[in-house]
């Protein structure tokens, strides 16, 4: 337990100014650690900040309050000059394979561009290192002088996984990989992925909407809501049993593969909508859509306690204990 | 999905080993829309004429026996002949020869301000969007006041202080018409900078200026060109417009403007000497704009291939 985590969040916060003076609040200060070869899960309705949250661990953006510790080293102030060398442990993959390959790069290309930029080897070794990563993600060699167009989307992401493992990184965040792929293509970059993390040991912080293919990769699940972390803990822990009300709406609109499971089982039905992230309520903001929500919710905003194990943020547990 | 057995498996036949292969040709970007442009009858036709007068621009004066500056006083104002093809004008000077001189100043004029254009528009442009915030704003409030004040006065002015040279109405004609190359790479970077490759590029560690140059400019290129080529017309017809007025090249130089300008007084008697240049621009700017359409749908990314 001495070694330090590979990556800490603490409070991290993301707001972006809009015109008019307000702000959007779209990260709102999540901790979350993430483990030497381990996958976490961030899970989460359209909208509710996965995607920026997984940007500004990279500094795509920059995070408006809170610390980001990569290596247990404070990686939050670092100008985009001083990122640099971190810049080869922590890497992206990215939701639409479409439109993150350059359109006037060959594959061969896009993948040693990485190596060019850190300066590392000669030509003749960046170019056995290419061939390399393109069979170690199933494509072929011939496929190293053609352009994205002329890939289908599942092959392209493997594209995006070969570039970003040429630094050979400790990190990777994984910006719903799969939610642009057909359901077949999903399954063979998945197990693309989890091949990799058994060889190399490396983490990923794997968002995605699916709860059920999340809860397949990950080690541990962190769910978020309108920007706020409201449940963290072991992926089966929350699979099984989520605590937070908006956690079991979620596992509860999952589908189920048998049907007489399927007709079995009772949903539960959110009504109204998000609200905005512009004017956030004040209390948990949960409570307009919660069945359990009382005067004290709609009041004042739930802080993360430590119960059973796992992290949640709702009045109806108190450390340690159930309330209701 | 917990009742997976090994036998609703098989392994893969010899044939299903090759589902990744593709078996077109692979094209890069510009050989497909080299291939496209060369299908559009109107572009390629304008392309040809535009050559022929590039190279009778060049060569065709070499290789006639007069001079853009010998007068032939026994020769005025001649009637097309097998000597002179254009006929004479009232100093007597061969008309062919000096439309190919006209054609060789008027192209230069267009190409340099073009040149000009791309690349303080491409760089200005590029980067104002890419810096965008505050500095993309006073950059383009710059831009705004160049733009307000009429290219002919800037025109005036620089003729003014510089002399009536080829030069100077370069230089009149590029100084603010960069801007509208500027406007249009900044829109591009824009839109082009938030989309994921651009990210993936941070990422990865690239520095701004190999973002802006080898991922988003070179992504822009078909505008680039388009722009460009729809430019070149642009300057010629404002240089002989100036020309025709007296304000641009003055003789014994010769552009297209000029020799419309030096006809016009003989307009009633001998029509032709004005018509002569004049349709030589009509037939190099009609040329040009279906090469720039040409281009514009060559280049277009989301035209049909």
């Amino acid at each position: 337990m001495n070694e330090k985590p590979l990556l800490e969040l603490n409070n991290l916060s993301k707001i972006f100014p809009v015109k008019g003076g307000k702000k959007v609040h779209a990260v709102n200060n999540v901790s979350l650690t993430l483990n030497k070869g381990e996958t976490l899960g961030i899970v989460g309705e359209s909208g509710c900040g996965k995607s920026t949250m997984g940007r500004t661990i990279l500094k795509i953006y920059e995070p408006t309050s809170g610390q980001i510790l990569f290596h247990g080293e404070d990686i939050t102030k670092l100008s985009r000059k001083q990122m640099l060398p971190y810049r080869k442990k922590m890497q992206m993959i990215f939701q639409d394979p479409y439109a993150s390959l350059n359109p006037r790069f060959t594959i061969g290309d896009i993948i040693e561009e990485p190596m060019i930029i850190h300066k590392i080897g000669t030509p003749e070794e960046r170019k056995a290192k290419v061939q390399d990563l393109i069979e170690t993600v199933g494509l072929k060699p011939d496929h190293i002088r053609r352009y994205p167009h002329e890939f289908s989307g599942g092959q392209r992401q493997r594209i995006g996984i070969a570039r970003t493992l040429t630094l050979q990184p400790d990190f990777i965040v994984c910006d719903e990989p799969i939610s642009a792929l057909d359901v077949s293509i999903q399954a063979q970059i998945i197990n693309l992925l989890e091949k990799i993390q058994r060889e190399t040991g490396i983490s990923y912080l794997f968002i995605a909407h699916d709860l059920g293919m999340v809860h397949h990769i990950s080690h541990k699940i962190g769910v978020m809501y309108l920007g706020n972390l409201v449940e963290y803990g072991s992926s089966d822990d929350i699979y099984k049993s989520p605590l937070h009300p908006y956690t079991k709406a979620l596992i509860s609109a999952a589908p189920i593969p048998d049907p007489n499971q399927s007709r079995a089982k009772s949903r539960i039905i959110l009504e109204g909508e998000v609200p905005s992230p512009l004017n956030p309520p004040p209390g948990c903001a949960f409570a307009g859509r919660c069945a359990y929500a009382t005067e004290e919710c709609r009041r004042e905003k739930p802080e993360m306690v430590d119960f059973e194990g796992r992290k949640v943020a709702c009045f109806l547990y108190k450390a340690g204990k159930k309330v209701k | 999905m917990d009742n997976l057995e090994a036998k609703l498996f098989r392994k893969l036949e010899t044939e299903e080993k090759n589902d990744e292969f593709i078996a077109v040709e692979s094209q890069t970007f510009l050989q497909a829309a080299m291939k496209n442009f060369l299908h559009n009858k109107r572009a390629l036709a304008g392309a040809i004429i535009l050559v022929i007068v590039i190279l009778l621009a060049i060569f065709g004066p070499m290789i006639s026996p007069y001079s853009y500056e010998t007068m032939d006083t026994t020769l005025k104002n001649a009637s097309p002949s097998s000597a002179h093809w254009f006929g004479t004008d009232k100093f007597g000077r061969d008309i062919f020869v000096r439309i190919l001189y006209g054609a060789r100043i008027s192209l230069m004029v267009g190409l340099v301000a073009a040149i000009i254009n791309l690349v303080i528009g491409t760089v200005y442009g590029g980067i104002s969007g890419y810096i965008g915030g505050k500095t993309d704003m006073l950059m383009m409030r710059i831009v705004d006041i160049i733009y307000s004040v009429p290219a002919m006065l800037y025109i005036v002015l620089i003729m003014l202080i510089f002399g009536a040279s080829v030069t100077s109405v370069m230089i009149g004609i590029s100084i603010s018409s960069w801007i509208d190359m500027a406007r249009i790479v900044r829109q591009e970077v824009r839109s082009l900078k938030e989309q994921e490759f651009a990210m993936a590029a941070f990422v990865i560690g690239a520095s701004g200026k190999r973002i802006l140059f080898k991922h988003l400019l070179v992504n822009t290129v078909g505008q680039i060109i388009v722009t460009v080529t729809l430019m070149v017309p642009q300057a010629i017809f404002t240089e002989a417009w100036l020309s025709f007025l007296g304000v641009g090249i003055s003789a014994p130089l010769a552009s297209w403007g000029t020799l419309a300008q030096d006809a016009r007084a003989l307009i009633e008697i001998f029509p032709m000497q004005t018509a002569y240049p004049m349709l030589a621009i009509c037939i190099t700017i009609f040329a040009f704009n279906f090469v720039g359409e040409g281009l514009g749908t060559a280049l277009d990314p989301k035209a049909k291939r």
